[in-house]
């Protein structure tokens, strides 16, 4: 119920040895370390030890790491991955690669032989990619200008500075071209020639290619006049003929390098199949390799020893020490120690048995608990699975949701984790949703009654009608809202129970009385007041026993007392209002009667539709009927699956933990190697 | 007497019609939130379905409710009738509050996938004052209360009591709302988080308590 207890390891290690215990440490995973940058602030450190830093060769880690992400990305644009459906609803397992490696230099040898490898297949097709590109870039500009300056016959050749003269062309907008004329003769003094040709459309604005022919000292007033006038230039080079021409050799040239692209990017798509899974090893040997050599950042030194600090869960204490002592050859000095720190700084690590380690995600979901506070993951569990069967209660969508479930969790689980606990979560979701439609006679909602004339609660099939009468039950719907109270009580009691005893554990006499004793008090008076009702009193009609009144009294006065010590009068009287929070809290539970009518009364709504369409609509009205069918059970399906398991979420997280649950504490992430592409 | 279908027929429209106005406007707020991620990242448009189908379950329950008045309990009092649709119309509304929340949660999740779980069960929380309407409705319907609370001219009041106290939907819709903001920024914020946000519920069971005790009691 606890989550796994810690030990301090400290260890001192030489430092020719410290490269092989950081590797080992990596591979087994056992071990959380410490950072202890933060602790050598301190004067008193300060004086033994000095912050160390990464290992040396992470640079040369890292450069590697740039290089090889360069080339999957290059692959990655060749060749995207294509993601069909079939391979998300059944992805298959990566192909591991077996890999032993020592030291860090025989990894960073072998990535090295590899990359240079690939480089030298994949260099040259890809810069010669690159400078098509380029080229080809560089030639739609091209041809997007020279385009525009039809109806202009010169050589193209002929544009820049001659001995003289200086030729340019661009577009001004066709209602200054006039005005441009006069201004450009007024400050060259005439000596400047322009010609126009057709006009043309561009960003919605009639424009005028123009080309002119002034002095060569005049450039610069001309230009600067042209800036006046939306002039647009266009820097036309190394090309002859007529624009008509030019046009002509630039098609066959872009035609020439599309062709060469092609054949390229197919080069490369094969080259990418051939070393992608490669490349992706090699990444990930250098990422592990990386995270090892960062790993140094966290510890101590002194002139030849490095000082570790890891927490370590109490039962692998004795294995990290063996790892250390072993692979530094004996020379370490290692130290496990109860934790010495506070609460919130020691990590969380949840130990649960195998059938409900899946439900730790709930509890992640919600917060951690602290180190000292109780694992809530075993007392979800029962509750979850209760609501849920209760909220959603048709063994026809269960029977579907566990096919569902069943399938995240055995396909695909295989690739991802969370997926395995979500799809073992629903599959018993759907187990209980079975058993529970079994007992409130749900298969499809009353499908069995509108379409086949089967009516299951007279037959005695099912224990209790949701909507009405079984031969069991007169009254379903009281039935299901009593015992939804009922369990609704019962959960709260648990929570109480559970925090009452952690209180008194902790020594905290007076919160488990005011924040638990009273309530358990209460509950336990409501159940015996129920039950027997021993001197009862009549209230408004109904007889109340004199127990729970006097419980009621005790709490309300309780809790008056609790919040007069904290905020004084104001405190007393929101204090006594206390009981309502209670009471939300019970009746909170009552939805699972609605929900469970929710599921059942709108599946039974599709139903009715469905007949209606089907009985008055002539032969397409079968059809329709059939599509009404399948479609409003998907949705009322989906719907409720989905409103079950969060509504079943909120009982716990807002009713059942503010009991006993706080949480807050920090997940244990060990030091470890993450290997999807390789194994040992 | 009353007519049984008129008084019922005005009951179910109510369900239908207010629970529906309010389910449009809080699926239109998540919408426009929605719009909004997927112009930023196409593949966000599954998840912005999943938050938008939350405020629409108060429609559906509308829904249901009028089904259930027209064709399942035509034998109820016809002033519980009325009553059922009142409470489960109005209380309806505060699909509006659950919009507003699934907007945030749809905007955070679109920035932070793993919160997912978190950012639901915030945006679930506005439903609540829908289920207590649906739940009134249900007792009104099936007759377990067999006084004048329950079948005379007095039902209308617990409707009207849970269906009002279930507008309170709208302002934990905005609290959910910016805890969902505060839960994205710091993953420890839930448990604080959800006391705050499950504060205005507080009103919606007074509203449920004295329908009860209206169907009880009158």
């Amino acid at each position: 119920m606890k989550p796994v207890r810690m030990k301090k390891l400290k260890a001192v290690i030489l430092d020719e040895k410290v490269d092989n215990v950081v590797r080992q440490l990596h591979e087994s995973g056992i071990v959380e370390l410490c950072d202890l940058s933060e602790k050598l602030e301190d004067v008193e450190w300060k004086s033994l030890l000095s912050p160390s830093s990464h290992a040396d060769y992470v640079r040369n880690v890292t450069t590697l790491m740039i290089k090889a992400s360069r080339i999957l990305d290059l692959f990655s644009n060749v060749n995207p991955k294509e993601v069909s459906v079939k391979d998300i609803l059944n992805p298959k397992p990566i192909e591991k690669k077996k890999v032993q490696f020592n030291t860090h230099e025989e990894v960073i040898e072998y990535c090295e032989k590899v990359l240079n490898e690939i480089s030298k297949e994949v260099d040259e097709p890809s810069e010669k990619l690159n400078e098509l590109e380029n080229r080809k870039s560089k030639l739609l500009q091209l041809k997007d200008q020279i385009s525009y300056l039809k109806g202009l016959e010169f050589d193209l050749k002929d544009l820049g500075p001659g001995v003289y003269v200086y030729i340019g062309c661009g577009s001004v907008p066709k209602e200054k071209v006039n005005e441009l004329k006069s201004e450009l003769d007024k400050v060259t003094e005439e000596y400047i020639e322009v010609f126009t040709g057709e006009e043309f459309e561009k960003d919605n604005k009639i424009r005028v290619p123009i080309v002119f022919v002034t002095l060569k000292e005049k450039l610069e007033s001309v230009l600067s006049t042209l800036r006046k006038f939306e002039f647009e230039r266009y820097d036309i080079s190394d090309v002859e003929g007529t624009p008509k021409e030019a046009l002509q050799k630039i098609e066959s040239e872009l035609k020439n390098i599309e062709s060469e692209i092609k054949s390229l990017i197919e080069k490369l798509k094969s080259l990418a199949t051939k070393w992608e899974n490669e490349l992706l090893v090699v990444y990930e040997l250098l990422s592990i390799e990386k995270e090892r050599g960062d790993a140094y950042s966290q510890f101590g030194k002194t002139n030849r020893t490095y000082y570790i600090e890891a927490w370590v869960p109490a039962k692998d204490a004795e294995k990290a020490k063996k790892i250390i002592e072993e692979s530094s050859e004996g020379y370490a000095f290692v130290e496990i120690s109860e934790p010495d720190e506070p609460e919130e700084k020691i990590p969380v690590l949840l130990n649960n048995p195998k059938p409900i380690k899946p439900f730790e995600m709930l509890t992640e979901m919600y917060a951690m608990p602290k180190y000292n506070e109780v694992d809530p993951t075993l007392l979800i569990v029962p509750g979850f699975l209760l609501f849920y069967g209760i909220m959603l209660t048709d063994a026809a969508y269960g029977l579907f949701l566990t096919i569902v479930g069943l399938w995240t969790w055995k396909k695909i689980g295989k690739v991802s984790e969370g997926a395995k606990k979500l799809g073992y979560i629903l599959t018993l979701a759907g187990m209980a949703t079975i058993i529970m439609g079994i007992i409130t006679g749900g298969y499809l909602g009353d499908f069995m009654y509108e379409f086949l004339n089967i009516d299951i609660y007279k037959m005695g099939l099912a224990f209790v009608n949701p909507l009405g009468a079984s031969n069991f039950i007169k009254n379903g719907p009281i039935a299901i809202l009593g015992f939804s109270i009922a369990v609704g009580l019962l959960h709260l009691f648990i929570g109480l129970l559970v925090g009452f005893i952690e209180n008194i554990k902790k020594k905290n006499t007076m919160d488990a009385i005011y924040n638990q004793g009273i309530w358990i008090l209460l509950i336990l008076a409501l159940v015996i007041g129920i039950l027997c009702p021993i001197y009862p009193i009549v209230l408004a009609g109904y007889h109340v026993s004199i127990i729970i009144l006097i419980a009621i009294a005790i709490v309300v006065i309780m809790c008056a007392i609790k919040g007069a010590k904290e905020n004084g009068f104001m405190g007393a009287f929101l204090g006594a209002m206390d009981i309502t929070g209670f009471l939300g809290n019970v009746l909170s539970y009552a939805r699972l009667l609605a929900l469970c009518l929710a599921t059942g009364g709108l599946a039974m709504a599709v139903n009715i539709m469905a007949k209606i369409v089907g009985s008055s609509i002539p032969i397409i009205g079968i059809i329709l009927a059939i599509i009404i069918l399948i479609g409003g059970h998907a949705f009322n399906f989906v719907m409720n699956g989905l409103g079950a398991f969060i509504h079943s979420l909120r009982l716990h997280y807002v009713e059942f933990f503010s009991q006993f649950y706080e949480g807050g504490g920090k997940k244990f992430s060990p030091f470890k190697a993450n290997r999807e592409y390789t194994t040992t | 007497m009353v007519d049984a279908l008129l008084l019922g027929a005005i009951g179910a429209g109510l369900a239908v019609g207010l629970a529906g106005l309010g389910s449009g406007i809080g699926a239109g707020i998540t919408g426009a939130s929605g719009a909004g991620v997927v112009a930023e990242d196409p593949n966000k448009f599954g998840t912005a379905i999943v938050f938008q189908a939350l405020p629409q379950t108060q429609g559906l329950y509308g829904f249901l409710v009028a089904i259930l008045i027209l064709f399942v309990f035509k034998t109820a009092s016809p002033w519980a009738m009325f009553g059922a649709g009142l409470a489960t119309g109005l209380a309806g509304l505060s699909a509006i509050g659950q919009g507003i929340a699934s907007a945030a949660g749809l905007g955070a999740v679109a920035e932070d996938n793993s919160i997912f779980g978190k950012a639901m069960v915030f945006s679930v929380l506005p439903e609540t004052q829908a289920i207590y309407g649906l739940l009134i409705a249900i007792l009104l319907l099936v007759g377990v209360f067999k006084g004048a609370g329950a079948v005379s001219v007095a039902a209308l009041g617990a409707g009207f009591a849970v269906g009002f106290a279930g507008l309170s939907g709208i302002g934990q819709g905005i609290t959910a709302a910016g805890a969902i903001g505060a839960t994205a920024r710091d993953p420890d914020a839930m448990g604080k988080g959800l006391v705050l946000a499950v504060m205005p519920e507080t009103f919606a069971i007074f509203g449920l308590l004295i329908a009860i005790l209206i169907m009880l009691m009158v």
